[in-house]
């Protein structure tokens, strides 16, 4: 006895649109993995012509985020998705604005290039700094690998894991350490920068929570990752 | 409310007795203040059901639930028996000769399939609405009035006037056809004339109502209405209905069975079974058997 699943599958431009969807956010992702890279090299060497085209770069994720979110509208109004495709569908539209969200914070990280001098002058925390900005990259390719595989260990270990506790006090502590004449300046920008850093790795995070609920659909993951 | 049902007499009546039914004990009238608890009591209880036609099995390994005032839609792709179980509630399959039916069914604790059940007292209180709007060549008054009046509730007069215009106002059909008793049920239209078949089965004042695709034949505001109705009236009834819409399933079903079917291996017929059986909110969001995951997103089936 068998069930009939030697038919042929229905719905197949259904399941067409759902795959290039998941494409698609791949793509942007990728997109915002090229300004996470852009973001470490302006913060080590100050480039402000790098800094240009990470800002103008992070148009093209906007637009992308736009486009993506309409084909989600679409998809829900004209094919009534349910149960996976239901959680994938929305989980789209969750990871979308996590994305976004990592591209903005990856620009205010930019955007403290023409302060890349005041940074360095203070080695303690310029050093951790770099190191953040490794720690928060790093989270972020594993929060796309996770997506492109659908993988749910990498997105388990996303969800379980927060390596950027590990800077949090000396972060602290360095931040305080600041001295010299333009020491609250210096403190208050990089703060700025270290937040930003600590933030990306967050939203990786939370992408790491999002594909662990689109691919178990237990409601445990889903209280989880609203913390 | 459910330890108010009385239980289904098992007393020896053939089924030819219709005095019987005088005797048959009363349903209790529908209460104004319906008491619809989170965990009702359970109206049907079915276990290890099949059922053949002649040697075919064209459904097997049934087991399930129905509780008071819930909704509960079987779902699944054609032939998978679903009709089949939902015609064994109000035993219906009686009428097909070659029809047999196994295993466990049980309506309050009473088998249903004992021999001492009377099924003229069973479709009484078990009503049922077809796929296609039948109502009787006759007028509005005397389609709703023709229940009552065979099964001795209500002969004539106002007793009689009463039980139909309840029945219309519970169906939301009264406002529509007040002004028109005397015309004919059949000049109405079809969302109109399945809302006068559920008032007709409402009139007997039954405890359930079957449903076999009571919209698919309508269009979808007709459809519409019977969706509310059927969320208005559930208070005070019991629902099971059979649909291909699974849109429909999902909006108005509290728990949900997907049946499906597979083919025997000796010969080239096949036979249905239940797949899962769970609230519906879980069968539409993450149901656990693949198949249903399959079925309800629309890729097989």
């Amino acid at each position: 006895m068998a069930t009939p699943s030697s038919e042929k599958p229905v719905r197949q431009a259904f399941t067409a649109e759902l795959e290039q969807l998941r494409i698609q956010v791949e793509l942007m992702g990728v997109r915002v993995d090229e300004n996470l890279e852009r973001t470490r090299e302006v913060l080590r060497s100050g480039d402000a012509d790098l800094a240009l085209v990470t800002l103008q770069a992070d148009d093209l994720i906007d637009a992308m985020n736009v486009s993506l979110t309409e084909r989600c509208y679409d998809l829900l109004s004209r094919e009534s998705p349910v149960a996976g495709d239901l959680r994938f569908v929305v989980s789209v539209l969750r990871v979308l604005s996590e994305l976004e969200r990592i591209g903005d914070l990856a620009l205010r990280v930019v955007k403290l290039a023409p302060d890349w001098e005041l940074l360095r002058a203070h080695p303690a925390t310029f050093d951790l700094l770099l190191s953040m900005a490794d720690t928060a990259v790093e989270q972020y390719r594993t929060a796309l690998r996770a997506w492109s595989a659908q993988d749910l260990g990498l997105a388990s270990e996303l969800a379980d894991q927060r390596p950027m506790e590990a800077f949090t006090e000396r972060f602290s502590r360095d931040l305080l350490g600041i001295e010299g004449p333009d020491a609250v300046l210096a403190a208050v920008r990089t703060l700025v920068a270290g937040r930003s850093l600590d933030r990306i790795a967050d939203h990786a995070a939370i992408i790491g929570a999002r594909i662990r609920y689109l691919i178990t659909g237990d409601p445990a993951h889903l209280t989880a990752e609203i913390r | 409310m459910s330890s108010s049902v009385p239980p289904l007499s098992t007393e020896a009546h053939p089924m030819t007795d219709r005095t019987d039914l005088d005797k048959a004990a009363p349903t209790p009238e529908p209460s104004a203040t319906p008491a619809a608890t989170a965990d009702g009591a359970t109206v049907f209880d079915v276990d290890d059901l099949s059922v053949y036609y002649g040697d075919f099995r064209a459904v097997r390994d049934v087991k399930l639930d129905i509780k008071e005032h819930e909704v509960t839609a079987f779902i699944g792709p054609s032939g998978c028996g679903k009709t089949t179980v939902l015609r064994c509630f109000n035993r219906m399959n009686d009428l097909i000769e070659i029809a047999r039916v196994e295993g466990d069914l049980r309506y309050h604790g009473v088998d249903l399939y004992d021999p001492k059940v009377n099924p003229v007292e069973v479709r009484r209180r078990i009503g049922m609405v077809f796929q296609k709007p039948n109502p009787f060549p006759k007028s509005i008054y005397d389609n709703v009035a023709y229940g009552p009046r065979t099964a001795g509730i209500a002969k004539k007069g106002a007793a009689l006037d009463e039980i139909v215009e309840r029945s219309l106002r519970q169906a939301a059909l009264w406002d529509e056809v007040k002004d028109r008793l005397k015309a004919s049920g059949l000049g109405l239209s079809g969302g109109q004339q399945q809302r006068l078949c559920i008032a007709r089965a409402l009139a007997t004042n039954p405890e359930v109502i079957l449903m076999d695709e009571p919209c698919s034949a309508l269009d979808p505001i007709a459809t519409g209405r019977i969706e509310d109705l059927m969320e208005e009236i559930k208070a005070q009834y019991t629902i099971v209905i059979v649909t291909h819409n699974m849109q429909q399933a999902a909006r108005v079903s509290d728990r949900c069975a997907f049946f499906t079917t597979e083919v025997n291996e000796t010969s080239d017929t096949r036979t249905g079974l239940l797949v899962e059986f769970d609230a519906t909110e879980t069968m539409f969001s993450n149901p656990s058997d693949e198949r249903t995951e399959s079925y309800v997103t629309g890729r097989f089936g």
